[in-house]
């Protein structure tokens, strides 16, 4: 990891299409400026961290449990109490 | 094209259906290809099958059957899916409302983004009253 230090309203560019900008510091928080081309996702650490989760979740759904959920859904759905309307 | 996957054994398809996400998906970064595929016992999920690794396979559900207008938070013009945690319990399964899969209808380019929306939870309750960081 590239460690360094910047001042307000100091710059990095990272490539010649990103840079982020120290906007405001206080009270142990930093302000950031990004500025990326459309094409990059700018996202908080934790968000990516959740996604992630969430997918290897997801990844662990066998088809047997995906076939019992349904027969679930079904069933709450004949009794009017599922998941559309 | 044929392919072996793991959970839904020999399975044929048109390369031309095939989606491709250039930056894959949060954690599976280097799976960049799939193909949907409707398993008849368990609609009305459908599943995202990774064609490079035989054991790679997400559920996922049309979000409209769980929040009604949820496509107005990503575009209307695009095919939006979510993934969906599910456990063998319907009550214990959610789905991930913050970060759908976005599919171009037209090119099968596809990206999974992370919606600016703290109203949208990661685990959203598959059925009311069931288990998820909001209730519903």
């Amino acid at each position: 990891m590239l460690v360094l230090s910047r001042k307000l309203d100091e710059d990095i560019r990272i490539g010649d299409q990103i840079i982020v900008r120290v906007l405001a510091v206080k009270d142990g928080q930093v302000k950031l400026g990004i500025e990326a081309p459309r094409s990059v996702q700018v996202l908080r650490g934790e968000l990516v961290d959740q996604a992630q989760k969430e997918n290897q979740a997801a990844a662990r759904v066998d088809r047997s449990s995906a076939a019992a959920v349904a027969a679930s859904l079904a069933d709450l759905r004949t009794r009017g109490k599922g998941t559309t309307e | 094209m044929k392919w072996v996957s793991r959970q839904f054994g020999d399975l044929e398809y048109d390369e031309n259906m095939v989606i491709h996400f250039a930056e894959g998906l949060f954690g599976f970064e280097q799976f960049r290809n799939y193909i949907i595929v409707h398993d008849v016992d368990s609609e009305p999920f459908r599943w995202l099958v990774s064609v490079e690794n035989e054991g790679l396979s997400f559920p996922m559900l049309e979000p409209g059957m769980i929040l009604p207008g949820y496509e107005g938070h990503v575009g209307n013009d695009k095919e939006i899916w979510v993934l969906a945690a599910l456990k063998h319990d319907v009550e214990q399964s959610t789905v991930n409302l913050r970060s759908p899969i976005v599919i171009d209808r037209r090119s099968y380019e596809a990206r999974q983004i992370i919606l600016d929306d703290e109203s949208l939870p990661f685990q959203f309750p598959l059925v009311p009253g069931g288990n998820g960081t909001k209730g519903r």
